[in-house]
């Protein structure tokens, strides 16, 4: 059984406004390191939003780790939500708040609202976050406010908060569009490891087919609320991409 | 690589604290402080906090009770309706007095551009620091004690008040200002108060007038309890039947308070941004 | 020909502007000295009774009254001022309190309910701002007795207002993006808003906190005057036995007070920042 299924996924985000997504189907299986590549406005954003309901779909069936996304209730929801690790693209990071902290709200989905008040996590969290911070390279900058840190070393306190949920699947959305191609690469390298080693699957919003086709097996390309290709990252041929890329040609 | 990112049993468990030793006790000291002296208060000034928290379901239970329903005939009554202009006029004139008062007193105590930092300085700063320090109600207090009960009082009152309100406002505004063409007069050989003329005033005339429409607004709300200790306007009717325990009367006078200086609010707002769309 | 023509009608129609520019500029003088004038009229010489005051040489009289300052009063002032820094010190942290709700409901971007309870908090800032912290104390008198409570109780209430609209303000211009980050972790609304805007939003409310605080240091030297004790009270008492000196003596002790105030508030805002 496939990690999460999209079938006919329909978005609309008043009743007026246009239709963002316009029936979309796929499916990620536990292996997938995913890239859903397209032209901005594709609807990439909001497909992967749609996963963890951070955008409510209008029409459509999500399901998630067996379970049905739309017909979740709010608490059910925040469950599945905790066990989807999301990394942004402009890292979202409260930057007012330390580097430990950050990666420690994480855990927010099992911690009691007393113990978040009190910002006490427990202990086993706050050794698995520092293990963490090891494994993505920043254990120098462990009491640095997040505002202190480059934005490679700042997606990589994203990607430890992400790890810290424990995901069983891995959302990213645009994680390396706001830094420059080296550390994109590294970034991306980074996540691909450790995808690897936690045998999570990801699904991954990408803007550069280049670093797209490097590292995912598989990709969906999307076009005005379309998917117009789904497929091996081998099979992609130069045809397809100006298939999808054919709006931002013209 | 995979012991790394799970959690291993043979690793000690590392311990992180968010607080480092010299800063922690920094920190936690102030908040400690800060608390002891808040429960010293409450201890000193013998409240009652679950009275003091509950005050406010009272509150609605007092007003329901005693100035419910409020007497609107009595506020409707032309004693009571020229007491509204009364205000009205006294707002105005402590208004444009004060005003007018405080923008010497800004510049002297404007830093950059003040005639002379070690006399007029401290003075325009003393000047407008003390108008502020003291509260509208104790101006009107003293005044009444000196030119006896009624309006002038009253105006007197809220002159000192404007100079306090408006002067620290221009003294800011006239601090921000851009340094440069003070500097040009002041290489053309201008002196203090042409430099103040031609340098300063074009710089803050729109934000000035904005300042003073805002300071009238204020100087309203104020004279609606000047009156009650002895300044006149419609005060005066609030301490007359608070005095008499007519409470419905008091809680319509509150009621046409709370109207009129919503009134006032919304011309000053409405005044303020024709102002900026003018400049 | 045609040129200085249309060059004189230029000019002309340029002069007919400026012309009627300064009418207006006329008018516009001319109705506010006219209702200055009659302000004056009204409130200075209709309503001066100026034979009470007894001309120059009575005002002068009246002030020398509180020149001769009653330095007696020293011992009994220790207790007012203390008293009068705990009641707005305590109003303050209270009004604090109270604002936090005011905020949530009147923020527009988190309000629980837009269409009832966002007009409510609306409503809750502009009535907590336009009645004068002498009518709250009035109102909580009525309602709890003479003393301190009252005092504390009318400057609470009193800094609602002016503390939850800035608020609610930079509530509104958070940035969305840790809020979402947040909420995808799965975190539930108390956290989202402790995680998410808190951290965004505490310097500004500190900073405006401070600054209320200061204001609510003069508004608590006059709550006496309504039967809520400090300062005020003093003062209230040797107006009344008419020891000007004494009242002097008041006055000053409230200026320290304040300066003290402005001192504290200066590096504790410094210390936010």
């Amino acid at each position: 059984m496939s990690v999460l299924s999209v079938r006919n996924l329909r978005v609309r985000y008043s009743a007026k406004g246009p239709e963002i997504l316009k029936g979309i189907d796929f499916d990620v299986e536990s292996d997938d390191f995913l890239a859903m590549i397209g032209p901005s406005g594709a609807g990439k954003s909001t497909l992967i939003r749609c996963v963890n309901r951070l955008v409510e779909p209008t029409d459509g069936q999500i399901t998630l780790l067996g379970q049905d996304v739309r017909t979740l209730s709010a608490r059910e929801l925040r469950g599945l939500r905790r066990n989807v690790g999301m990394i942004f693209q402009e890292f979202n990071l409260i930057n007012r708040m330390s580097v430990m902290d950050n990666v420690l709200s994480g855990r927010l989905g099992y911690t009691g609202n007393i113990r978040s008040l009190f910002r006490h996590f427990p202990k086993e969290d706050v050794h698995r976050a520092l293990d963490y911070l090891d494994r993505v390279g920043l254990s120098d900058h462990v009491n640095k406010r997040a505002d202190e840190l480059s934005g490679g070393q700042r997606q990589r306190v994203g990607i430890a908060r992400a790890l810290m949920q424990q995901p069983k699947l891995l959302l990213l959305d645009e994680p390396t569009s706001a830094l420059d191609p080296k550390i994109s690469r590294e970034v991306m390298a980074l996540i691909m490891s450790i995808a690897k080693e936690l045998g999570v699957p990801a699904l991954c919003n990408i803007h550069d087919v280049q670093l797209a086709k490097e590292f995912c097996n598989r990709i969906i390309g999307l076009q005005d609320g379309y998917k117009k290709f789904d497929g091996d990252t081998k099979t992609l041929r130069d045809s397809d991409l100006e298939d999808i890329y054919a709006m931002e040609v013209l | 690589m995979s012991e790394q990112t799970s959690l291993s049993p043979q690793k000690p468990l590392r311990t992180w604290s968010r607080y480092s030793f010299p800063e922690s006790l920094w920190s936690f000291g102030t908040l400690l402080a800060v608390l002891v002296f808040l429960t010293y208060s409450l201890y000193f000034l013998n409240i009652d906090v679950l009275m003091m928290l509950g005050a406010l379901g009272k509150l609605v239970g007092v007003v329901a009770d005693r100035f419910y329903p409020p007497d609107l005939a009595y506020i409707t009554d032309p004693g009571y309706l020229a007491s509204i202009l009364d205000t009205l006029q006294m707002s105005f004139l402590g208004g444009i007095a004060g005003v007018f008062l405080a923008i010497p007193l800004a510049w002297f105590s404007a830093w950059n551009v003040t005639p002379n930092r070690r006399l007029f300085f401290p003075l325009g700063r003393f000047g407008v620091i003390s108008c502020r320090a003291i509260h509208e109600t104790i101006w009107t207090i003293l005044f009444v004690s000196v030119l006896g009960f009624g309006m002038l009082a009253g105006v007197s009152a809220l002159t000192m008040f404007c100079i306090g309100f408006a002067g620290k406002l221009f003294s800011d505004e006239i601090e921000a200002i851009d340094m440069g063409p003070v500097d040009a007069m002041r290489a053309a050989g201008a002196n203090p108060f042409q430099v103040f003329l031609y340098a300063v005033v074009p710089q803050v005339r729109v934000a000035f007038t904005g300042i003073a429409i805002y300071t009238w607004d204020v100087a309203f709300r104020a004279a609606t309890v000047v009156g009650f200790f002895g300044g006149g306007g419609m005060g005066w009717y609030l301490k007359r039947n608070v005095q008499q325990l007519e409470n419905l009367r008091v809680g319509a006078i509150i009621l046409s308070i709370i109207a009129m200086v919503l009134i006032a609010e919304f011309i000053s707002g409405w005044l303020r941004s024709a102002v900026n769309r003018a400049k | 020909m045609a040129v200085s023509d249309t060059h004189i009608a230029s000019l002309s129609v340029q002069t007919e502007l400026r012309r009627k520019r300064q009418f207006k500029m006329l008018l516009f003088w001319g109705v506010f000295l006219a209702f200055a004038a009659w302000c004056v009229q009204g409130t200075i010489i209709e309503d001066t009774d100026w034979s009470r005051i007894g001309g120059r040489s009575g005002v002068w009289a009246s002030i020398g009254r509180y020149i001769q300052i009653d330095w007696g009063l020293l011992p009994e002032l220790l207790v007012p001022t203390i008293e009068t820094f705990m009641m707005a010190s305590v109003g303050t942290v209270l009004g604090c309190f109270f604002s936090l709700p005011v905020a949530w409901l009147g923020a527009a971007n988190v309000t629980p309910s837009k269409t009832i309870l966002y007009p409510v908090g609306r409503f809750l800032m502009v009535l907590s701002r336009s009645v004068h912290e002498i009518v709250w104390a009035l109102i909580f008198v009525s309602a709890v007795g003479l003393g301190a409570l009252p005092g504390i109780l009318a400057i609470a209430m009193r800094s609602v207002g002016f503390i939850s609209k800035i608020t609610a303000e930079a509530i509104e211009n958070i940035d969305a993006k840790p809020v979402e980050a947040i909420r995808a972790t799965g975190g539930n609304e108390f956290q989202v808003m402790y995680y998410g805007i808190l951290p965004q939003i505490y310097p500004v409310v500190l900073a405006t906190v401070i600054f209320e605080w200061d204001i609510n240091i003069r508004r608590s030297a006059v709550m006496g005057l309504v039967g809520a004790g400090g300062l005020g009270l003093l003062f209230f008492r040797q107006m009344n036995s008419f020891n000007y000196g004494g009242v002097t003596m008041v006055i000053l002790a409230i200026l320290l007070l304040i300066v003290l105030g402005e001192v504290i508030s200066h590096y504790l805002r410094k210390a936010v920042i």
